[in-house]
C-alpha cells in the first residue's frame, strides 16, 4: 500500500522524532483496520481512489501530526490581549508622530519634497509608506519578541497572578475634570493674563534692555481677542474647580473658546503681525531682513496651526457628543447627575 | 431580501454557536466515555468503534491524542501486542485511572441530578 506509506511519511514529517515511530505504528494500524473492514464488505481490495478516500477522511497529514502535539503557542491567552494593547499603543506610538513628522517635512523643507515626491502625490504616498514599514516592522517583532520571552519565563504571568484588588484603580468617569488640571489652568491663566496685559497692551514693546519691538496696527486686535479667551478660559477652570464634572453648556464654552482661540492665532500666523525689530548698532537692512524672516515663517506655520485647531475642536466636538449620549455605565446614578447640571 | 440576507446570516450564527457548545460538551463527555470504555482492555480501532456504535463519534485525530494524555497523567496503561498478524496497541485503565474514573462518575451524577433539577424548576415555571 505504497498510498498509505507516502502519508505516514508526510505524517510523520511534522512529528517529534522522538514520538515519531510510536504515533505512526499506531495510526498505520487503525488505517490498516479501516481498509481491512471496508475490503470485508465489500469483499475485494480496495483500489487506490477509496484508500485515497479514507485518507481524506483521516485529514491532512500537518493537521494529523498537529493533534498530537502539545498546544503550541508564542504568545498564551493569558498574555495575548496585553500583548494586542501593547502592540496598539506602541504602533499609535510610532506612527502618528512619524507621520505628522513627514507631513511637516514635505510641507516645510523643500530638498525633502523634492528628493522623496519626485513623482507627484503617489511617489509622495510611496515614500512615505516605504520609510514606514519598516520601522513599524522592527516596532512588531520587538514587542513580539519580549512578549514571547515573557510568554516562556511566566514572568508577567506570576506577576499578574499576584494581584491586589485594593491596588485597582478607581473606577473612571470620562466627564470628571480632575482638580488638579483645572488649578493648573487656572493659574497659568491668570499669570498669562498678567503677563499678556503687562507685555502687549502697548504696540511697541521694550525689552532686553534697547531692542525694540514694534508690532503692525493689527495687533490691537489680537490683543483684545486673546485677551478675552483667555478670560473665558480662567473663569472656566473656576467653574471646574468647583463643579469638576462636564456639563453640557460648559462643554459648549469650551469649543467656543478653542474655536475663537484657534481662529485668532491662524490669523496672527497669516497677518505679518511684526513691523519692526530695532537694535543699536545693528543696521536697519539686517533687522528688516530678520523681522521679514518671522513673518514669513509665521505664513509658513499656518498649515500645522490649522491641523493642530481641527485636533482640539474634534476633540471638543467629541465631549459634547459624549455628553449628549448614555452616561458612564459604570456609575450611571453617580454620575447622572453632575452630568445633567 | 436585507431581511432575508439578515435571517441567513443570524442562522448561520446561531448554527455556528451551536456547533462549537455541542462540540465543547462532547470533549468533556469524551474522556468518560473513553475511560468508562477502557474498564476492558481494547486497542484504539476497537475502542473507536465500540464509541462511534455508541453515537459518541470520535475521529482516530481525537481518540490517539487523547489516549495519549491520558496514558502520560497515569490513567492508562498500554502494551504493544501481535493480534491477527499485526502489532497492535492496547489500552486499559490503571488503578489509578479506575479511582479517578468513580470519581468522575459520582461528579457526573451529581452534575446530571442537579441540572435535571434545574430543568424541572424550568419546565414549571414556563408553564
Amino acid at each position: 500500500m505504497e498510498l498509505i506509506d507516502r502519508y505516514l511519511q508526510a505524517v510523520k514529517f511534522w512529528l517529534p522524532k522522538a514520538q515519531s515511530e510510536d504515533i505512526i505504528a499506531e495510526l498505520s494500524e487503525d488505517i490498516r483496520s479501516q481498509i481491512e473492514e471496508r475490503e470485508g464488505e465489500l469483499g475485494r481490495q480496495l483500489n487506490d481512489s477509496e484508500v485515497g478516500a479514507i485518507l481524506k477522511q483521516v485529514g491532512p497529514p500537518a493537521f494529523v501530526a498537529n493533534r498530537f502535539l502539545p498546544q503550541q503557542y508564542l504568545i498564551g491567552p493569558l498574555l495575548f490581549p496585553i500583548y494586542r494593547f501593547v502592540l496598539k499603543i506602541a504602533m499609535l506610538g510610532y506612527l502618528i508622530p512619524w507621520v505628522l513628522v513627514w507631513i511637516g517635512l514635505m510641507i516645510y523643507s523643500q530638498s525633502y519634497r523634492e528628493e522623496h515626491a519626485g513623482g507627484g502625490v503617489i511617489g509622495a504616498l510611496g515614500s512615505l509608506w516605504s520609510s514606514v514599514w519598516f520601522a513599524a516592522f522592527i516596532t512588531i517583532a520587538v514587542v513580539t519578541i519580549v512578549f514571547a520571552v515573557l510568554e516562556r519565563t511566566q514572568v508577567l504571568t506570576c506577576a499578574l497572578q499576584n494581584w491586589d484588588p485594593q491596588k485597582l484603580p478607581p473606577v473612571r468617569d470620562r466627564n470628571r475634570i480632575p482638580r488638579s488640571s483645572s488649578i493648573t489652568e487656572f493659574i497659568v491663566g491668570v499669570l498669562f493674563l498678567i503677563w499678556w496685559v503687562d507685555t502687549f497692551s502697548s504696540q511697541t514693546i521694550l525689552r532686553f534692555t534697547a531692542i525694540q519691538i514694534t508690532l503692525a496696527p493689527v495687533w490691537r486686535y489680537f490683543f483684545w481677542g486673546f485677551l478675552f479667551v483667555s478670560v473665558v478660559n480662567v473663569a472656566l477652570a473656576a467653574a471646574n474647580l468647583f463643579h469638576p464634572h462636564w456639563t453640557k453648556l460648559r462643554a459648549v464654552v469650551r469649543l467656543a473658546s478653542d474655536c475663537a482661540g484657534s481662529v485668532l492665532f491662524c490669523w496672527l500666523l497669516k497677518s505679518n503681525f511684526l513691523a519692526g525689530i530695532t537694535v543699536p548698532n545693528v543696521e536697519a537692512s539686517k533687522t528688516l531682513a530678520i523681522t521679514n524672516a518671522i513673518n514669513w515663517w509665521d505664513t509658513k506655520m499656518v498649515t500645522a496651526a490649522i491641523v493642530i485647531c481641527i485636533v482640539i475642536a474634534a476633540i471638543d466636538v467629541y465631549r459634547i457628543v459624549r455628553l449628549k449620549g448614555t452616561t458612564s455605565s459604570l456609575l450611571p446614578q453617580a454620575s447622572a447627575p453632575a452630568i445633567l447640571r | 431580501m436585507v431581511c432575508v440576507i439578515h435571517y441567513m446570516t443570524h442562522s448561520d450564527g446561531t448554527m455556528n454557536a451551536f456547533e462549537n457548545l455541542r462540540l465543547e460538551m462532547r470533549r468533556g463527555f469524551l474522556v468518560l466515555a473513553v475511560l468508562a470504555s477502557l474498564r476492558t482492555e481494547q486497542y484504539g480501532y476497537t475502542l473507536r468503534k465500540t464509541l462511534n456504535d455508541q453515537a459518541m463519534e470520535i475521529d482516530e485525530g481525537t481518540l490517539y491524542p487523547l489516549l495519549r494524555r491520558l496514558e502520560s497523567q497515569g490513567l492508562l496503561v498500554s502494551q504493544w501486542r501481535e493480534e491477527e498478524k499485526r502489532n497492535k496497541r492496547f489500552y486499559r485503565l490503571s488503578p489509578d485511572g479506575k479511582k479517578v474514573l468513580k470519581q468522575l462518575l459520582t461528579e457526573w451524577d451529581g452534575m446530571s441530578s442537579s441540572l435535571g433539577e434545574i430543568l424541572k424548576e424550568q419546565h414549571h415555571g414556563a408553564y
